[in-house]
């Protein structure tokens, strides 16, 4: 690749890369015409004409009648893009600078936005009346009554309850931060970019953790909990597996960010790949690493409240089993307690974070 | 011959053509100035020379051996004698001066003293000569981020002469400094050049200081030579052609 480009002349180089540019932005343009078309056909026809204009219970469904949108799609998007005044065109650069491109962008733009918007409407069900219904509101009180007269003969259980979630959430933070840190390193992109295989490691990593942090930690602590059994121990799992994946991203992303100028100085000395790493690199990263892993100590006292629901221990399983033999007084201490653990540790954390920087 | 550039091209991914077909020579002693507008490729250049930027074609021959393709150990062996510095410092904040001075040593120790910053009696020496040399061994321990700009530099400077180098490669070394401090800093340069023999390449901007230090002038305009020779024989037409027609001479002392 390179040995090849060094024969061509300079304007050639510059010439074919300009033209696969080219190439490229059309294909992608075509793409997300087809895509947009799709999308607005499938909102128009099923949710406002099939639910709304004619107010079905069931939808009807079919492949064939998908295809067909697909087909209708496909051939409008195409010849959208060819003709170069498409939305998708105007956002790659490639589209016509004259009014046609100017109005269809526009109108486009604001069709989508609106049927988008009454889609949600109509899928939502939102509904005024039964917000406002005399029977909803008798039953709202009922609870909000309850929950501001608590009930302190569950004290001493909650408070245990608490302590457990906030080590829960304390573990699955201390034990991240050795495998996040490396981690890091190996799912940064300046780092990693110059050969081949380590180009690979990184893509694969990035997909990996990817995966990993668009899972819940709700739905890590099920999963666990089937495999360890329900407790303490399956929700500081799930919440371990989430803060690796989420802070990975977050260091690997100061170490993206860090200035160029230090690194080039020091591989300018002839130092190896660690040595740069290892001074140049770590000196910039400490900092915001400490930061975010106080901020995830913080977000994990939230998270384990929430994935006690599942049985993932602590506050979250007790207020669980109160919430389904409807003791709302015993809830509402339990409520109360959360709401104070969360508002110290939020305060605790920013107050440590503002004195680090 | 030192350091020979045959037909250096570089064009970014951007699509810059930022060097187009740069050649030139340099013997060893000399303290060669790199003179031109922003954006005129100087910065590209002396990055291609050390291959802190891969050259799209071209070669840059060092010490008589082609240097444009070598990986890896050569690699790390040929940047190890080419010192450099920035016009940023590029230093690594929130360590001691110390520590950075030793970093110019890197390319010659080992991963494990590097990391546990175990440093032999003589390299750490070495560190205190080179600090000495320029004028800051009192401020050894101080945090190199709150110097001030003109001693950041001269860290800078001291942190490059741990390599021995070849070759000493400045890149706009004073462009962040002001006027007196500037000068200072300048004279540094001169002293390793005349005293200690290392061949200097240098981007400035200033002529002042460029009449006053070079002992030959390259300028480059839109990525390619105008000019080659001596300061002395930069005149008013010359300036003009290099710096642009409404471009005024400032004098800097």
């Amino acid at each position: 690749m390179i040995d090849t480009e060094l024969e061509l002349q300079p304007h050639s180089i510059i010439a074919r890369r300009k033209e696969k540019e080219a190439k490229f932005n059309f294909i992608k343009s075509v793409l997300l015409d087809i895509f947009f078309v799709f999308y607005s056909l499938v909102v128009v026809q099923r949710a406002i004409y099939y639910k709304f204009i004619l107010n079905l219970r069931d939808i009807p469904f079919s492949w064939n009648n998908i295809l067909i949108l697909l087909m209708i799609s496909i051939i409008a998007g195409y010849a959208w893009t060819y003709s170069k005044t498409s939305l998708s065109a105007r956002l790659f650069g490639i589209s016509k600078d004259n009014n046609v491109t100017k109005w269809t962008v526009e109108i486009f733009s604001w069709f989508l936005f609106n049927i988008t918007f009454i889609a949600g409407w109509i899928v939502t069900r939102i509904s005024i009346i039964d917000l406002f219904s005399s029977e909803g509101i008798q039953g709202a009180e009922r609870i909000f009554s309850a929950l501001f007269q608590p009930q302190l003969g569950i004290f001493d259980d909650a408070l245990f309850a608490m302590i457990e979630t906030i080590y829960i959430a304390l573990l699955a933070t201390l034990i991240s931060i050795p495998v996040t840190l490396i981690l890091s390193f190996f799912t940064a992109r300046n780092l990693m970019k110059e050969n081949k295989i380590s180009f690979a490691v990184y893509y694969i990593l990035r997909i990996i953790l990817n995966f990993v942090r668009s899972i819940e930690p709700l739905i890590w602590a099920i999963i666990f909990s089937v495999w360890v059994g329900i407790g303490p121990f399956a929700g500081m799992i799930a919440l371990l597996v989430h803060t690796i994946a989420s802070n990975a991203k977050l260091y690997s992303e100061a170490i993206e960010n860090i200035e160029t100028g230090p690194v080039e100085a020091i591989s300018a000395t002839g130092a190896n790949k660690i040595q740069i790493v290892w001074y140049a690199v770590v000196p910039q990263i400490i900092l915001p690493f400490l930061s975010f892993t106080i901020y995830r100590w913080d977000i994990n006292v939230r998270m384990a409240t929430i994935i006690g629901l599942v049985g993932g221990g602590g506050i979250g399983t007790m207020l669980m089993q109160y919430q389904g033999l409807a003791r709302w007084h015993e809830v509402g201490l339990l409520v109360l307690m959360i709401a104070f653990v969360v508002w110290v540790m939020d305060y605790i954390s920013a107050k440590i974070r503002e004195a680090i920087y | 011959m030192l350091l020979e550039v045959q037909n250096l091209h570089k064009i970014y991914n951007s699509g810059t053509h930022a060097l187009k077909g740069v050649s030139f020579k340099v013997d060893e002693g000399e303290f060669l100035v790199v003179i031109g507008l922003s954006g005129s490729g100087k910065s590209t250049l002396l990055r291609c020379i050390n291959r802190l930027i891969e050259p799209t074609s071209g070669k840059v021959k060092f010490l008589g051996k082609d240097i444009t393709h070598i990986r890896g150990e050569e690699l790390r062996k040929m940047k190890s004698q080419i010192g450099m510095v920035f016009q940023q410092f590029n230093l690594i904040k929130r360590r001691s001066v110390l520590i950075n001075v030793l970093t110019g040593k890197l390319g010659s120790l080992g991963v494990f003293e590097s990391v546990f910053e175990r440093f032999s009696a003589d390299v750490l020496r070495e560190a205190y000569t080179n600090l000495e040399r320029v004028g800051i061994k009192e401020t050894a321990n101080n945090r190199a981020d709150l110097l001030s700009g003109g001693q950041q530099q001269r860290v800078a400077i001291a942190r490059s002469l741990m390599q021995n180098p070849k070759v000493l490669l400045a890149d706009e070394p004073v462009a962040s400094l002001d006027p007196a401090t500037s000068n200072s800093v300048m004279q540094y340069f001169e002293k390793i050049n005349k005293e200690m023999g290392t061949t200097v390449i240098c981007n400035l901007h200033f002529l002042s200081l460029v009449r006053r230090y070079a002992s030959r002038v390259i300028a480059l305009k839109a990525g390619e030579i105008i000019y080659e020779g001596m300061p002395g024989d930069i005149n008013e037409t010359w300036f003009k052609t290099i710096y642009g027609e409404d471009a005024e001479e400032v004098e800097i002392r």
